[in-house]
Parts: C-alpha cells; structure tokens; sequence
C-alpha cells in the first residue's frame, strides 16, 4: 500500500459556500462555511459568527511528526514551529514581538501527529495587521544559525517539563511499540537524543521550510467579527505571490500486527495505568467506520456505560475510564485508557474491558441507547462551539485532515447513520488482540498484565 | 476498622452576618444556544477546620459530582446523558463554585435537577468513598509525581502561607483528607452552602420568568452565612528564603518565587501594576522580558513569566481563568524547568566538570531584571506598547458566556461592577509615572521566597551554591556558546555573580510535603 499525501486544493478554483449532504437537513455547525480557493493552492475559509470586535486566524500547515520520514529528524515540524516565530528581513525578531505585542492577540502555535497549527485569536480590526505579519513569516522566514541553536534549548525545555509526568514517558513508549515502521512510532515532541542534536541540523530547518511551509500545504481560517469578501481580499493582497512547492511525503506504511504487545513503565507512589491501544482506521468522513468507533467508544466507555458504573461508581476499582480513536491521515489508534486504585486489580480491569468489547461484537445495542449516545455527542458540540476561537479550531480539525471543512458537518450526520450492526462490525474488525498494544504504569517491576 | 465520626463546627458555633442575601449576576444573551448558572460559595479552602484540610473541596465534589434525595448519581449521569449538559465545580482559597451548562432545548428538563442537586445534595455513602479516594490520591501522589511545576507552584503557597488557613492546597493534606468523614461534609454544607454566603449568576437565554424563578428557589439553601475565618496574608520573607524540594527522578529544576503584595483587584493601582508585569513577564507571551532573557536568547527552559495574581493551571491555560478570587494576594515569578547538572553532564561530554545545572543562574537572571526594572523603571515606549497591547488583551478573556458571568461574579467579590471594564477605563488613564511608582512601591527584589522542585542528585549542590551566594556561571553546550553574542556572554558573566539577599535555604525530601 502506498500512502500519498492528499492535496489539500481537492477541487480547483472559484468559491464554495456552505456545500454539503443533500441529506443532511440541519448542519451541527449553524454558520455557512465560506472557502475561497487562491490559483496558488492556498484555501481560504471563512466563517462569521457573532463576536462583535474579535476574529480567530489561523494557519494550518499540513506537516507534523508524521511528515519526519529520516532518521535523526523526529521532532521537527514542532521545532520548525519554535522556529516560526523567529523573524523576518522586515520584521526581525524583536520588532515582530513588538507588533505581535501591538495586535494585542491572544497567539500561539501547536504541533501533532499531522499538522502544524498557527492562531492568533484578537481584535478583528486588526485583521490586515495579523495577514501582513503571518503572511511575511510564511513566506520569507529568515533565522540565523544562533537562533537556531538557541531555540533548540527551549524544545529540551519542554520535553523536560512534560516529562516529568509518566503519562508521557508511557506514552512515547506506547508509540514507539505499536508502530514500528510508521512515523507514528514517535511522539510529536521526538525521541530526547534527536532533541539534543536538533542544533546541529541547520541546512535541515531550511529544507524543512522548502518542503512543508507552501499554499499547497497550508489553508488559512479565519472566524469571527469578518466577512468573507475581506478576508478572501487579504488572502489575495498578502499570500497571493505564495509560491507553490513540489515535495510530497513518503510514509512507509506500518505493516499489519499479528499479535498482542506490551510496554510498561515502573513508577512508584504513581497512580497504576492500564493502556489498550488497537490498531484504528483513518479518518474518512465517506465510511462508517471511524464515527462507529466514535459511537462505539462514547457507548462502552463514557460515563453513562454500562462498564464505567461498574468498575467507576459499584467496585471503585478504578478512578477515570476514557476511549476514543484521534482522527488521523494514516491508520492510528483507539485508545482506551483506565487510571486504576491498585496495581493488583490491572488484570481483571483488562479482563473487564475485553470481556465489554468481546459482547460489544455479538450482542447489537439497543437502538434506544444508540440515540441517546449520539444526541450526547451532538449537543456536546453544539454546546462546546460558542466563540470563535473554539469553531476555528474544530474546523481547522476537518481541515488538516480532508482539507474541506464541510467534514466536519458530514461527520456529525455520519453518527446519524451508524447502526448497531455497524457497531459490531467495527468492533470485530479493528478491537482485536492482534492489533493491540497493552501498556501500565504501576510500580512493578512489569506490568504483570496478560 | 471503624471510622469515629465527627461533625465539625455545630451549629451552636456559628455566627451568622447580619441582613445579607443572595447576590445576582445576570447577562442576557440571546442568541446563545445555552444558559450558563453559577453558584459561587463565600467559603472556599480557608473555611477548613483546622485537622480536616481539604473538607470543603470534598463537600462541594459531593455535591457537583453525587445525587438528589430521589436520584442516585448514576441516575443523574443517566438523566443528563443525551442532554450533554455539564456540570463543574471548582475550589479555591475562598470561594466555591458550581458551574451548571444546559443547551436551551433541556432546559426545562434540566432546570429542576439543578436545584434539587444543590439543595437536596443525595451525600450517600459511595460517592462519598469514591470521591475521598480520587482526592486521597491527588494529595499523597498525583501533585507529586505528575508535573513538577504544578508541584513548585502549590510548595510555594505552602511556604508563603505556612501557619495561615491559606496554606493548604484547596484539594487537602494528607492527614486532613485521611481524616475526613460523611458526617463532616454534612454539615459542612449545611455550614457554609448558605443562603447569604452565595452569589449567583445566570447567563445566555434565558427568560425573565426562568429568573425570577431561580430567586425563588435560591431560598431553599438554609439560611444566613457562616462567619469566616479573619482575613490572611502571605508572610513576609525574611530576606530571600529557599525551599528546595528533592524529588527522585526529576529530570529538571522547577522555580517558583513568591512575595507578599499588598493589591488586589479591588486596588485602582492593580492596572498600574498590571501594565508593569505585562512588560516583565505577561504569561505564556514570548515578548515579556523574563521570556527573551531566559528562554529567547539563552534557551534554557520553555518560558518564564511573573504574576500580580493567582493564575489557575497556568500550565494548560492561555488565557486567565475566572472563579479563583482571593483577598491574599502576591507576586510571582515562574522559572519553568531548567537543566540539571546530571542531565547536562550526559547530554555534553564538555559540561563533564560541572556541580550544579541552571537553577542558580535562572534565579539569578530573573531577580536580577526584577531589580533592574525596579530601579529604572519602564521606559515611555515600553509603556505605550504594553498599555496598548493589554487594552486589546484583556478583551479576550471573557470571550463565551461562561467566561463572561465568571469575570462579573468576580467582580461582585472584589467590590467592583464590571472589572473589564474598569480595568480598561483605568488603563486608559494610567500614566508611566503611575507604573513607575506603583512598581517601587509594590515590589522588591531582595525579599521572597522561593521553591524549587528538583532530583535528588542536584538538591545539595544547588543549595550550597544558592547558600553560599557562590557564583555560578551559565553551563552552555560548547556548540551553543559559540553561536551567542559577546554581548550576551558578558551579561553571563554579571548575571553569574550578581548578589542575591539569601537568608535562608532548607532542602525537604519530596515525601514530606503537603501533610
């Protein structure tokens, strides 16, 4: 099999607005979703909502640790992230901290598995102002080799800070044993020794900026207090000469697991772990499967299940019960995850969840529950989206991974559609011992855990 | 074994305020799909008898996580499930609060559930144990061994407010929460969930008759308010005091300084001060001082930013929350973590010679640009720029309707209408030389405490150092040196030997803490 990345301009020029499911009466999204295609494969969407005197503008660049194919160079995209804010020949780095300063935005970045996400969230008459500045990094990022050096330190800082926690270094392991070919074999932040050497790699950063940071990989969000006209005229004015690039990322596809794995890490005084990670589907918004998973996840493991009153609320065994599969590019993961009372019990808890699946692919829900769970997962949204930085980035989330907005509205009516036999069907094909990964924390010298 | 039971605080021992009632928040808006209730509680962590720390963050979990006298809180959960409405609650220093979220097409089913949950709180036996068991392991474990600057951050107000109902983290002690009983949460809540100690607000859509309403039920709560205990303060340090906890296994040095200050929000001079720690340390910004000096041009941790308040989960949140009033106030500075001399020593062949990693150095760089601002003062420019941005800024930070009743219910606790706002107007007003002096008057460079969090392996070196004022020069990869200007290398060295008012230094191993 062989992976390609999709490009992000799926359907060539002119505008779009609001297309969606004929058979879709009401969008869980109530606002139109405008999306303005550049001649350079840069995708504009726009959304306006009632904020009066604030927009969230985002980037989002379609490179992440997935994109960090050699050797040595895992944690990457998030360094270049670091990097991004470094400077320019007309905005060098203390005045671009002056006029970031003067927007008076609330601005950062993030960086995951699949994508690198710049926002800036302020004034929405500064909105020309954030373009300018956005624009001119984007494309004439300048850094000098000190810099570059110096900014590798902060990166150790933050591996350091987030180490401290054994959810992360059970995690790293986690990734690095259910994947032993993909890029999904290592975490976001990257392994500590490619950290340590990141200041060497300076001719790399800027290969990296050629590659990655390109319209044809990026789309550009704006929310809020705007209309369409002028953000797709900013678009014009300041991205317009965006050069387009040529590299296409070439992932080596993990192959097939064919048995049970284990990773464990020793912790003493720590809450004891247990980690059951399948082996999950990509995302599509034009298949079942993944919001059956979805369905599936909220159905056995959230609050309301029957297995969490159980193990949570009747035995007090354990202390929080969680699943969910991240929607990715590439086949990842479905996740549950159970922080326990005592080390003794981390068996029968594993017992207790696969015995919960194992009737989950022989026994249909009822239809009744099936309703209730995704009415839970509709209005859960519908609830969370009441500001525009919070649309931004449930939108930039369809983004970065189909590239049409629009996702996100089929997704929500894709849960509509999901039947208890398309529960049992995921259930039997991707919650199965031959595809898991079982990691603990506990402090044991193993996890002990069949 | 039997648990003796003990009802804390009878009612024979309270004192009741006189002529006070309910206080109401409301913000109207009508093309929110959602109402918003808040029920903020003048009690808080520092209303925990003396013994029992932690007893009133479990009452209020009892009641924002348990049942009604007719329905269990798996019940609940069942009932609230395909509403998707949220129910959270939050705990700090002097106030609890129970924060209610309903899409407007439940609210009519919701509605009534809400205030049986309040006022009719189920207290049953196994939400009890479960609920004390989650806390029990927070206080003896989590805060311990999952992010050490959360860690540093709650040793700090340990340290500032050792002696005071202030010094107990919210969630308990160790021997507190063991102590805790049924029983005591009972009456807990029937001491201080009252009547006259609560404030509430309501926002989104909403009905005028859906208010009035709310005002009728409100009066279920018992009556009258609990007499809290006398105001506190942060200690003042005797110089510069040094607490270092030595943690097995830390893989970097978590800083935090403390000091008493003597303004809250309720001060007009906080947004002269506010413009002053905008520019010396704004949170999470890359353009404050401390961040450029620390982290921008020497990279030696991921940020570092200084406080006139508290700031909830500073490691998660960008922006500041709301819910977390208090009358004790202090600044802080925070160091994230930086390198250890074990970590360094393994990482650069070169640093093989070094005895202690980049603690001393960051406190010392920090400190030092404290003192210099202190001396200086802001200059015309840097003052514009910071007003500027902060008039943008603080905009943000009530953005959805639970954030915007949460920053109006503080208001009400700090005796002002609208603190946006008015932050805003005073901003507006505020001139250099208001900055200027407020940042003489309030702050001090040779007096603090300070808590850092660190291995085992680099306690005792780092505290000798520290002890003895010994100079300690930045320990940079021989790579990295190379690339830094002269200029910076010569701000090493003064920084290296600047003279810090150290009084004090103690190490306490990390099992000791919060018992």
């Amino acid at each position: 099999m062989k992976l390609i990345i999709v490009p992000l301009l799926l359907l060539a020029g002119g505008v779009l607005m609001g297309a969606g499911d004929q058979d879709t009466p009401k969008k869980i999204l109530p606002y139109p979703i405008h999306v303005h295609d550049m001649p350079n494969g840069l995708r504009v969407v726009t959304v306006p909502y009632e904020s009066p005197g604030i927009a969230a503008f985002y980037i989002i660049v379609r490179a992440g640790s997935r994109d960090e194919t050699e050797p040595g160079k895992s944690g990457f995209a998030h360094f270049f992230e670091h990097m991004m804010f470094r400077g320019t020949e007309k905005y060098p780095k203390e005045r671009y901290n002056e006029v970031l300063k003067s927007i008076g935005a609330s601005a950062n970045a993030n960086t995951s598995n699949d994508r690198t996400v710049y926002h800036m969230t302020g004034n929405a008459e500064m909105l020309e102002k954030m373009f300018e500045l956005e624009a001119d990094r984007f494309m004439n990022l300048k850094y000098s080799i000190q810099d570059f050096k110096v900014e590798a330190g902060a990166v150790k800082g933050e591996y350091t800070k987030n180490f401290a926690s054994p959810y992360m270094q059970r995690h790293e392991k986690m990734r690095a044993t259910a994947f032993t070919k993909h890029t999904y074999g290592h975490t976001t932040i990257g392994f500590f020794e490619d950290i340590v050497d990141m200041p060497n790699q300076y001719e790399y950063s800027l290969q990296f900026f050629d590659r990655f940071y390109r319209p044809e990989h990026s789309a550009i969000l704006v929310v809020g207090d705007v209309t369409p006209e002028k953000v797709n005229a900013l678009a014009e004015k300041y991205f317009g000469s965006w050069k387009r690039g040529n590299y296409t990322t070439k992932v080596t596809p993990e192959p097939p697991q064919t048995e049970t794995r284990y990773v464990h890490v020793q912790v003493p005084d720590f809450p004891p772990f247990l980690g059951l990670s399948f082996k999950a589907p990509a995302f599509s918004d034009s298949s079942l499967d993944m919001p059956a998973l979805d369905v599936l996840s909220n159905l056995l493991f959230s609050e309301k299940s029957a297995l969490y009153k159980k193990l949570v609320l009747e035995e007090r065994k354990v202390r929080a019960l969680s699943a969910g599969a991240p929607d990715s590019r590439d086949p990842y993961l479905f996740d549950i995850q159970a922080s326990l009372v005592n080390a003794s019990d981390l068996q029968y808890v594993k017992d207790e969840i696969m015995r919960t699946i194992e009737q989950a692919k022989k026994q249909p829900v009822d239809p009744e529950e099936l309703k209730t769970t995704v009415s839970h997962m509709k209005y859960s949204f519908a609830m969370n989206i009441d500001n525009p930085d919070a649309i931004a980035a449930a939108l930039s989330n369809y983004i970065w991974i189909t590239g049409d907005p629009e996702s996100l509205n089929r997704t929500y009516a894709n849960y509509e559609k999901v039947t208890p036999e398309d529960l049992m069907r995921v259930a039997s094909k991707y919650l199965v011992s031959t595809g898991l990964t079982v990691s603990t924390i506990s402090p044991e010298e193993t996890g002990g855990v069949k | 074994m039997s648990m003796k039971k003990i009802i804390l605080l009878p009612i024979a021992f309270m004192f009741w305020l006189p002529a006070m009632a309910t206080d109401f928040v409301e913000l109207r808006l009508s093309n929110s799909n959602k109402v918003v209730f808040k029920f903020m509680f003048r009690n808080g962590s520092i209303s925990d008898p003396v013994g029992q720390e932690g007893l009133t963050f479990l009452t209020t979990s009892l009641v924002g996580d348990g049942g009604t006298t007719t329905l269990t809180s798996t019940q609940v959960k069942d009932f609230l499930y395909p509403m998707a409405a949220q129910i959270s609650y939050s705990i700090d220093k002097e106030v609890a609060i129970l924060t209610f979220e309903v899409h407007v097409d439940h609210l009519e089913a919701f509605y009534p559930l809400m205030i049986d949950l309040l006022t009719r709180p189920r207290m049953d036996e196994g939400d009890f144990n479960r609920l004390k068991s989650n806390q029990e392991n927070y206080v003896t474990q989590v805060i311990r061994t999952s992010s050490d600057e959360e860690y540093s951050k709650r040793a700090l107000e340990d340290l500032l407010f050792r002696g005071t109902r202030y010094q107990h983290m919210p969630a308990g002690t160790v021997s507190g929460v063991a102590k805790l009983t049924l029983e005591a949460c009972k009456a807990h809540y029937q001491n201080y969930f009252r009547h006259d100690n609560l404030t509430v607000g309501i926002a989104g859509n909403y009905s005028p008759a859906l208010f009035n309403r709310l005002k009728e039920d409100v009066k279920k709560f018992p009556p009258g308010a609990p007499k809290l205990p006398d105001p506190v303060k942060a200690r003042q340090p005797d110089g510069i005091q040094v607490e270092i906890i030595s943690k097995k296994g830390a893989l970097g040095s978590a800083i935090f300084t403390g000091a008493p200050l003597a303004i809250t929000r309720r001060d007009d001079d906080f947004a002269a001060l506010m413009v002053a720690n905008s520019w010396l340390g704004e949170h999470r910004k890359s353009y404050s001082r401390l961040f450029q000096k620390i982290r921008e041009e020497r990279s030696m941790n991921y940020g570092d930013y200084s406080y006139i308040e508290w700031y909830a989960n500073g490691g998660g949140n960008m922006l500041p929350p709301s819910g977390v009033p208090r009358n004790a106030n202090y600044f802080a500075i925070w160091i994230r973590p930086v390198q250890i001399a074990k970590g360094l020593k393994q990482q650069y062949p070169e640093l093989s010679d070094i005895t202690i990693g980049h603690a001393h150095f960051a406190i010392r760089m920090a400190i030092r640009e404290l003192d210099l601002l202190i001396k200086n003062g802001m200059t015309k420019e840097d003052f514009e720029l910071t007003r500027t941005f902060l008039r943008s800024y603080i905009k943000l930070y009530a953005q959805t309707p639970e954030q915007q009743l949460g920053y109006l219910m503080d208001s009400k606790f700090y005796g002002r209408k609208d603190y946006l706002a008015e932050m805003d107007a005073l901003l507006a007003k505020v001139t250099l030389d208001d900055v200027n002096k407020a940042i003489r008057k309030y702050w001090r460079s040779d007096a603090m405490f300070i808590t850092i969090v660190t291995d085992e392996s680099e306690a005792g070196p780092l505290a000798e150092s520290l002890r003895n004022n010994l100079p300690s020069p930045m320990s940079y990869s021989t790579s990295l040196k190379e690339s830094l200007s002269a200029e910076i290398l010569k701000e090493d060295e003064e920084v290296a030997t600047f003279k810090l008012n150290v009084k004090s230094v103690k190490i306490a191993d990390s099992n000791t803490t919060f018992q």
